[in-house]
């Protein structure tokens, strides 16, 4: 590549290498789907139109279709409708949060039934943001000196955040808090703004975690879902009988003990999943944790999927994968460079970042560097949602390189 | 490379953020390597751990054979019904669904009627009052799995024609901590209800027929003692993988052959690998390392002769005879019988508890080897080589005094102690003296010959040694060093006692039988052979069988010709002759030299309690093949000549008849 003289690549109308190694994680996500679905027999049992490598493959050509949809418009059109989407998909997070409208699974509220499928708004809820954040941060660099426009950078930030953690989807929350740092940075907002910032998010992350690993129950806490605390405690490898009133019955511990063990049961079984694998894996559809149900079934093909890839095809296969997502992503960093404009190469970082944040958290929690919490790995893990909102990422970054040069 | 371009670009946002992604990606990368690379054996063996159950399979025990190929011990199959949880998963999860909705039905009933009652819908911390805690869902899940299992178990026992009833609590121990493998149902199936139960098997009840090895002894309780017995030991052997999930039932030998020869019969055990879902039901079985057959042990027991004279006791004794009898090939040492009576059934749980515990009969030991007994007169023998050696004239007279207490008794006094004698006064020379087992005669010779001259014989025909048979159940007897006798706490009456074969001496049938073989052959003191080899089960096997070289001398005597052939025909005079005390053991066409004894059996206050009474012996004659030694502890009265030499007298017409049938090839010849 870095033989190619850049005026070779500017011919090029799409950005080939990108979309490639997108083709080549849809090629490996509906192997996968297929892999971890077809070893449950309950899955497996269901006619073939139904099943969920198939639908994978209906999401990736409908979101193929809306990404290509969207390249249609300049990006600068879309910018200016930017607001609109985003205070749709901030009206959807609040309906998502109404009883009896958003469908509550597993302990949150994160999905609106539409009869034949169910749809994350939190999804598009980032993908409006990114829109509506470059649009914002796109102004002349001199304003974003001001307080004011940082501030409303931040609020254009917060909104959905504490909507989407309030489902509760602290995954989702989680990344758009880099997206909207990286973009305020490339934007060029002033450095010491970001510093406080980051500073200030530091400590209160600080001042969270203590709360949530140190103080004993009966003191001041802060609330949360049991789930998100004891997801936190696993990562953090904290002992539960830690938090045991001091008069508490052996057979109290003993629970504490067993609950702290059921808790690190995912991680346990991902790591195993994963570190089995080994340098060559077992072989496609030969993972013994996914097919015995170790790796639990309910995540094994949508967050827990690169577990399944990691054992069944080994650390050439993980190289593989994380091979393609740098292809997306540098090429992505690329797209920003040669933007035309700034809303360009924001809309470009922003996707990036978000892209990259999700492949760090969902391959993070899979070998226990990132504590577990429901991010999807983008275009592997089973989910129309997270498919449809990945392509429309990709779709965006594509449409700024296509209008590149004002065409 | 596009990431090099990334981070070398003149754009220092970008290139930062270029760098902040390639770091992060490197990190997961580093990451992976940690997991999948540097750390994958230890998850191996979590997945390992977590998913497989290592079942120890106990290999095929070795059969015992006779000489001639006679089954002494073998494996026959014993077939048990079990229950395959596996396949009854599906079942046990439809039942457990039906409970749940019966019982949320039941309580959707109750809130309703909770709800008209109070005329207004339940709160929700009401309604939670009504839900199933984890406890009681398990228990809903217990009781649904027990409902399908007894469900199958009635179908099968309405099929086998057999009450059959499944123990909820035993069911459920095994469910919850032995759940990869199946569920024994029934045990031993007789032939009808296996022909039952293949017949109208649909195949789909989750039951099968198991195959289970069962020691098998088919001669019963013959050469019981020399067979030994199995006791129950799942444990894992030397140099064997020490952790299994599970054991299949093993056996290890305890004594006897099986005990001496476990290692031999035993194999090796093989692993299998049952691999579980994470609900720990099985899912496949692998073989890790399969079993290894054990070898077949052939002894060298006839066990014609074996049977022959473990009937010939019984009969002549009864069945709670104290008694044993060893029968050997003087020239090669293999122990052609060894019986020991009471009989012991070598399927040890066979036997009744009680009678294993009689003090008296004691049926737990083989006398043959594993009890001291004082020779008596048949230890004269030994006295009167040691004389004949050290010169003694055999045609040379004895008077015999008469005892003035017992008028047509001898006697004779060391010191002022006055030993009886029970032949009659008169003179006795050295083949008269064998022949009526004078007391007197061999007292003063063997005084005259000297004890440290008795004692190194003795010696050198090793009495008081272990003759090391294989079966952990010898005893090595009793015998005076010559320090003993030469310390000053010896005198001349316990050289008296001494050399009628009391006191200071005691000896096992076995070790008699090598005696008398030393004497049969011309003075080789041999090894007692009871294992000729051990070989592969499979024939086809390339592996050569081991053999145990037969006819190892283990001691040259180094006596005078002349003075063994002067015993033998005093030991033949014994027995041919009317007046001899062995006559009741002779076999026409067999000439068979003897020597009987008695030995009293005192108890701590010095009074005879009993007697062991002796006959030791070889045949024929001419050509010395057979020793045959027979002893028997009682109460009643009797002597060597009246108790024992009749039960040879049975040995030798067996002996007699196996010979003509083999005739001109004798069992020693078919050996060489």
């Amino acid at each position: 590549m870095s033989t190619t003289p850049l005026n070779q690549e500017h011919h090029e109308r799409f950005d080939r290498l990108q979309l490639a190694a997108l083709g080549g994680l849809m090629i490996i996500g509906t192997l996968f789907v297929y892999s971890a679905t077809m070893a449950n027999p309950v899955m497996a049992a269901v006619p073939w139109y139904d099943q969920a490598w198939l639908r994978q493959l209906v999401w990736y050509a409908l979101g193929l279709g809306a990404g290509a949809a969207l390249c249609v418009l300049d990006y600068h059109t879309l910018a200016r409708w930017s607001f609109v989407a985003y205070w749709v998909t901030i009206f959807f997070l609040i309906v998502v949060l109404v009883p009896h409208i958003g469908s509550m699974r597993f302990g949150a509220r994160r999905w609106i039934d539409l009869g034949p499928f169910q749809f994350q708004p939190s999804e598009f809820a980032k993908l409006a943001f990114i829109l509506a954040s470059a649009h914002f941060l796109s102004r002349p660099a001199d304003e974003l000196r001001v307080p004011l426009t940082f501030w409303k950078g931040i609020g254009l930030l917060l909104l959905p955040f504490a909507l989407t953690l309030k489902e509760p989807d602290l995954g989702s929350a989680l990344v758009l808090l880099p997206t909207g740092l990286v973009m305020m940075y490339v934007a060029g907002t002033p450095k010491g703004y970001l510093l406080k910032l980051m500073g200030a998010v530091g400590l209160l992350a600080a001042l969270f975690l203590v709360d949530v690993l140190f103080v004993p129950p009966g003191w001041w806490q802060i609330s949360m879902e049991p789930y998100q605390r004891d997801r936190l405690l696993v990562y953090f490898g904290r002992d539960y009988t830690a938090f045991a009133s001091p008069n508490a019955t052996p057979a109290e511990l003993q629970r504490l003990r067993q609950q702290e063990l059921d808790d690190q049961y995912n991680v346990r079984q991902a790591l195993i999943s994963v570190g089995s694998g080994g340098l060559t894996g077992k072989g496609w559809r030969q993972g013994t944790q996914n097919a015995l149900g170790y790796l639990p079934r309910a995540v094994a093909h949508n967050d827990f999927i690169f577990s399944v890839i990691a054992e069944e095809e080994g650390f050439i296969g993980s190289l593989i994968v994380l091979g393609l997502y740098a292809l997306v992503l540098f090429s992505g960093l690329r797209i920003a460079g040669q933007a035309r404009d700034r809303l360009g190469r924001l809309v470009a970082v922003g996707v990036v970042t978000l892209i990259f944040s999700h492949v760090f958290i969902n391959i993070g929690m899979n070998i226990r560097i990132m504590p577990v919490t429901g991010v999807p790995l983008p275009l592997l893990s089973y989910g129309g949602s997270s498919v449809l909102g990945s392509l429309i990422a990709v779709g965006l970054m594509q449409n700024v390189h296509i209008h590149r040069k004002g065409y | 490379m596009l990431i090099f371009d990334e981070l070398k670009k003149n754009d220092p946002q970008l290139r930062l953020v270029a760098a902040v992604l390639a770091g992060g990606l490197c990190l997961l990368l580093a990451g992976l390597w940690w997991v999948q690379i540097v750390s994958a054996r230890e998850y191996e063996s979590h997945l390992e751990t977590q998913s497989y159950r290592t079942v120890r399979i106990p290999a095929v025990r070795g059969k015992i054979l006779d000489r001639n190929g006679q089954v002494l011990a073998e494996n026959g199959p014993q077939y048990n019904l079990s229950l395959y949880l596996d396949d009854l998963r599906k079942p046990f999860d439809d039942a457990y669904g039906q409970a749940l909705a019966r019982v949320r039905a039941a309580q959707e009933q109750l809130m309703a009627a909770q709800e008209k009652k109070l005329g207004r819908p339940l709160t929700k911390i009401e309604r939670r009052q009504f839900a199933l805690s984890p406890d009681q869902r398990e228990q809903l899940r217990e009781q649904a799995r027990f409902h399908v299992a007894s469900d199958v178990v009635m179908q099968i026992s309405e099929r086998l024609g057999q009450p059959l009833q499944l123990d909820a609590t035993v069911f459920d121990r095994h469910y919850e901590a032995r759940r990869a493998l199946p569920y024994t149902l029934l045990t031993n199936l007789d032939t009808v209800q296996i022909a039952r139960f293949e017949e109208q098997y649909t195949g789909t009840l989750g039951v099968d027929l198991d195959l289970q090895p069962v020691r098998i002894y088919p001669f019963g309780e013959i050469a019981g003692h020399l067979l030994g017995y199995l006791q129950r030991d799942d444990r894992s052997e030397q140099g064997e993988d020490a952790s299994f999930s599970y054991r299949l039932p093993d056996y290890h030998g305890i004594v006897g052959i099986e005990g001496g020869c476990d290692a031999e019969l035993r194999g090796r055990a093989g692993a299998e690998a049952v691999l579980v879902n994470n609900l720990g039901y099985r899912q496949s079985v692998n073989t890790l390392s399969p079993s290894e057959p054990g070898h077949n042990v052939v002894l060298t027991l006839d066990m014609d002769i074996e049977q022959a004279a473990a009937e010939s006791i019984e009969r002549r004794q009864g069945a709670d005879a104290r008694a044993a009898a060893v029968v050997m090939d003087v020239r090669t040492g293999d122990v052609l019988a060894m019986v020991s009576s009471p009989a012991i059934n070598p399927d040890y749980s066979a036997n009744d508890p009680k009678y294993l515990a009689d003090p008296k009969l004691r049926p737990q030991i083989n006398r043959a080897t594993q009890e001291n007994y004082a020779p008596g007169s048949i230890f004269k023998t030994i006295v009167g080589l040691a004389c004949l050696e050290k010169g003694l004239n055999p045609e040379q007279t004895y008077y015999v005094q008469e005892d003035p207490t017992r008028p047509g008794r001898g006697c004779i006094y060391i010191g002022r102690r006055k030993i009886d004698d029970t032949v009659t006064p008169g003179p006795y020379n050295f083949k008269r003296a064998i022949m009526h087992s004078s007391n007197a005669y061999f007292i003063t010779n063997g005084l005259h010959a000297g004890v440290e001259n008795i004692v190194r014989l003795g010696e050198e025909f090793h009495l008081g040694e272990r003759t090391s048979l294989p079966t952990r159940q010898e005893t090595a007897g009793i015998f005076p060093s010559l320090d003993d006798v030469n310390s000053s706490g010896w005198h001349d009456g316990d050289t008296a006692n001494l050399c009628i074969g009391q006191g200071d001496i005691a000896v096992t049938p076995i070790q008699m039988a090598v005696m008398v073989s030393a004497i049969a052959n011309g003075g080789r003191v041999l090894w007692p052979r009871l294992v000729e080899r051990i070989e592969p089960q499979d024939p086809t096997s390339a592996e050569a069988p081991a053999v145990f070289p037969s006819g190892v001398v283990r001691n040259e005597l180094g006596v005078h010709p002349r003075s063994l052939k002067i015993l033998r025909d005093a030991m033949l005079a014994e027995t041919e002759d009317p007046e001899g005390t062995g006559y009741p053991a002779k076999v026409p066409g067999m000439r068979i030299c003897g020597k009987t004894g008695t030995a009293q059996v005192m108890d701590e206050h010095n009074r005879i309690t009993g007697h062991n009474y002796w006959f030791a012996s070889f045949a024929p004659y001419e050509n010395p093949r057979y020793a045959v030694v027979v002893m028997v502890e009682t109460e009643a009265g009797g002597s060597g000549g009246l108790t024992c030499a009749p039960i040879a007298h049975d040995i030798y017409e067996e002996i007699q008849k196996r010979e003509n049938v083999d005739t001109p090839k004798t069992l020693a010849e078919a050996n060489h």
